[in-house]
């Protein structure tokens, strides 16, 4: 096949674990919305405690969010470039402005529950009216979207062929690691009663995800190879597929079946919702990766994805 | 009035003047040394600080003539497209269309995030990685630079972190009435600076003229190059196929991929958001 000396035809991304990592909580704070949304003004003493963790969860991370970007763009000033102007093409800056509103919702939610556990006047409540609830639920799905759409409405030939696959299972991975991390948190709050229907969730999540993945590689073709073969392949395999999704998917299923003993149920719960939670940070940084090397391959560059 | 670069491949004789004058004019650091072998091509790359780059195809048959060899040089350049992929992605609008139609960006608004990038359809704008101090290959090497221009880079740079670097079609040039530096230093006019319209005219006979003396040769971007994409400021006349020379066949502008993406990921969240809620509130006990 002609080529320039075989010479890569695009310039791959200059994204590392910071980006990554900004990718991943995203798309935890779009799940987390969900969950919260769920959990809203609901009588079960769990469904109070589950709303109050992932309300002010959403609003922690919201808050680091802005500083991971930060470290990738090297200098604080530099975020605020991203506030100049509101650009619907371009899935960087709307993202931006996502996170910004989310913020401002998740902050508004999180201000509620310290009114209604008095730690702020409860008249402050007022300032928060419960229409943040599913506002900040539908900014959290766009912001588990976004982070699939910055991806794939690029030139790399991977992410490219990914156009509907990817944003769908971004969505999907980002609200099984939002399950998974309110797993661990109603498990440290003792609240167990919840558990059980947050682990029915993340299993909906990741088998939509898994199934999503599967037709990715199966219509992707040639194109897909440097995410499912090679390294990066290997390390998908095993921590997201394997290690992220079957594990943990045939764990909850155990505890979802069969009534274990307390402490053997709480591990089993700990170490599933910690496997979906590394699996979900691997799928984001393998598809980094493999996008790195799918712009180096100038073959696949020639004609690229429609 | 919009004005661009006509580069014609037959007849480059692969002196990289263009490179050089481009590099001198626009202060631009070397990429350090790297022995390829291919060809003469030593460069391989447009990248954050390389704005013109020479391609050298080298061809040979075997007929029952013998062995023929030919070549074909051409110097690659941003297209400055009609729909550019890196302006869409622009999130600071440090990426603009200034007055000549040439893209342009803004290195005091580049905050360095990269997304550019990966949306340029033909791999030509990078990051200009960090300020190094003069050994570092590939870095923006301040230390070589006089100390007159030395505050300038710095701002523009931002002291860290980088920004995205291309062809500025020279636009310092253009405002006081010059011609670009690479089409100035160009001894073959292989490089023709003008009015895009001027331009396409003069892109076509050379064509038809070529094609009477037997001559493979083709434009590239002159008219549509498809994908959404539309024309390039920057065309070319190739004397082979487009990825001889590293040119995409099929180019596709990124952004035509967001309405599907949008929507693939609005009916995963509501697909997730009705089992949710069959999950946590099926029960009938709604408050």
């Amino acid at each position: 096949m002609k080529s320039y000396y075989d010479r890569p035809l695009l310039k791959g991304p200059h994204w590392g674990s910071n980006v990554v990592t900004y990718l991943f909580l995203g798309g935890i704070m779009g799940g987390l919305g969900l969950i919260s949304l769920l959990s809203d003004d609901r009588p079960e003493p769990e469904m109070k405690k589950l709303r109050k963790a992932t309300r002010y969860t959403a609003f922690a991370l919201a808050a680091i969010n802005p500083p991971i970007l930060i470290s990738h763009l090297g200098r604080p000033e530099r975020f605020l470039n991203m506030l100049r102007i509101v650009k619907f093409k371009s899935p960087m800056s709307l993202g931006v402005w996502g996170l910004v509103l989310y913020s401002g919702a998740a902050g508004a939610n999180a201000l509620r529950e310290l009114a209604d556990d008095g730690v702020v006047p409860r008249m402050l409540k007022f300032v928060a009216p419960s229409a943040t609830v599913p506002i900040q639920a539908l900014l959290g799905a766009f912001m588990a979207g976004y982070t699939g759409v910055l991806i794939s409405a690029t030139a790399i030939p991977l992410w490219a062929a990914g156009k509907r696959h990817i944003p769908a299972f971004s969505v999907c991975s980002g609200a099984a690691s939002a399950s998974a991390l309110a797993t661990l948190l109603s498990t440290l709050q003792g609240n167990h009663d919840v558990i059980p229907r947050l682990e029915r969730l993340e299993m909906a999540a990741a088998a939509l995800e898994i199934a999503l993945v599967a037709d990715f590689r199966k219509r992707g073709g040639a194109v897909t190879a440097p995410l499912f073969e090679g390294r990066v392949g290997k390390r998908l395999r095993d921590f997201t597929i394997i290690g992220g999704i079957v594990v943990p998917f045939a764990l909850n299923a155990i505890g979802g079946a069969f009534k274990l003993p307390k402490s053997i149920d709480a591990l089993r719960s700990i170490a599933a919702a910690t496997l979906t939670l590394v699996g979900g940070y691997v799928l984001r940084e393998s598809l980094i990766e493999a996008g790195k090397l799918s712009a180096n391959d100038p073959h696949v560059a020639f004609r690229q994805p429609s | 009035m919009a004005t661009g670069f006509f580069t014609d491949a037959t007849l480059c004789i692969g002196c990289k003047a263009c490179e050089v004058a481009c590099k001198q004019w626009n202060e631009l650091p070397s990429d350090g040394f790297e022995f390829t072998g291919n060809s003469y091509d030593n460069t391989s790359q447009l990248s954050g600080t390389t704005w013109r780059h020479v391609d050298f195809v080298e061809r040979e048959s075997i007929d029952e003539n013998g062995i023929t060899a030919s070549w074909s040089m051409l110097s690659d350049v941003c297209k400055h497209c009609t729909n550019a992929g890196c302006l869409e992605a622009c999130p600071t609008g440090a990426i603009v269309r200034n007055e000549f139609g040439s893209v342009f960006v803004q290195p005091d608004i580049c905050n360095g995030c990269g997304y550019c990038v990966v949306s340029c359809p033909f791999g030509v704008i990078d990051l200009i990685e960090a300020v190094g101090n003069g050994d570092d290959a590939g870095k923006y090497a301040l230390a070589t630079l006089h100390e007159d221009r030395l505050n300038d880079r710095k701002t523009a740079l931002q002291a860290t972190g980088g920004v995205a670097g291309k062809c500025t079609l020279c636009y310092d040039r253009q405002r006081i009435g010059m011609v670009p530096a690479c089409a100035k230093a160009c001894p073959t006019e292989s490089i023709q600076f003008g009015e895009i319209e001027e331009l396409r005219e003069r892109a076509k006979r050379r064509v038809e003229t070529l094609l009477e003396r037997g001559v493979d040769a083709r434009l590239y971007g002159a008219d549509d190059v498809g994908g959404g994409i539309g024309s390039l400021n920057a065309f070319f006349l190739l004397a082979d196929s487009p990825e001889a020379y590293n040119l995409p066949v099929e180019p596709v502008l990124p952004s035509t991929r967001q309405a599907m993406g949008y929507a693939a990921a609005a009916a995963a969240a509501l697909a997730l958001a009705t089992l949710g809620w069959a999950i946590f509130r099926g029960d009938g006990t709604d408050a």
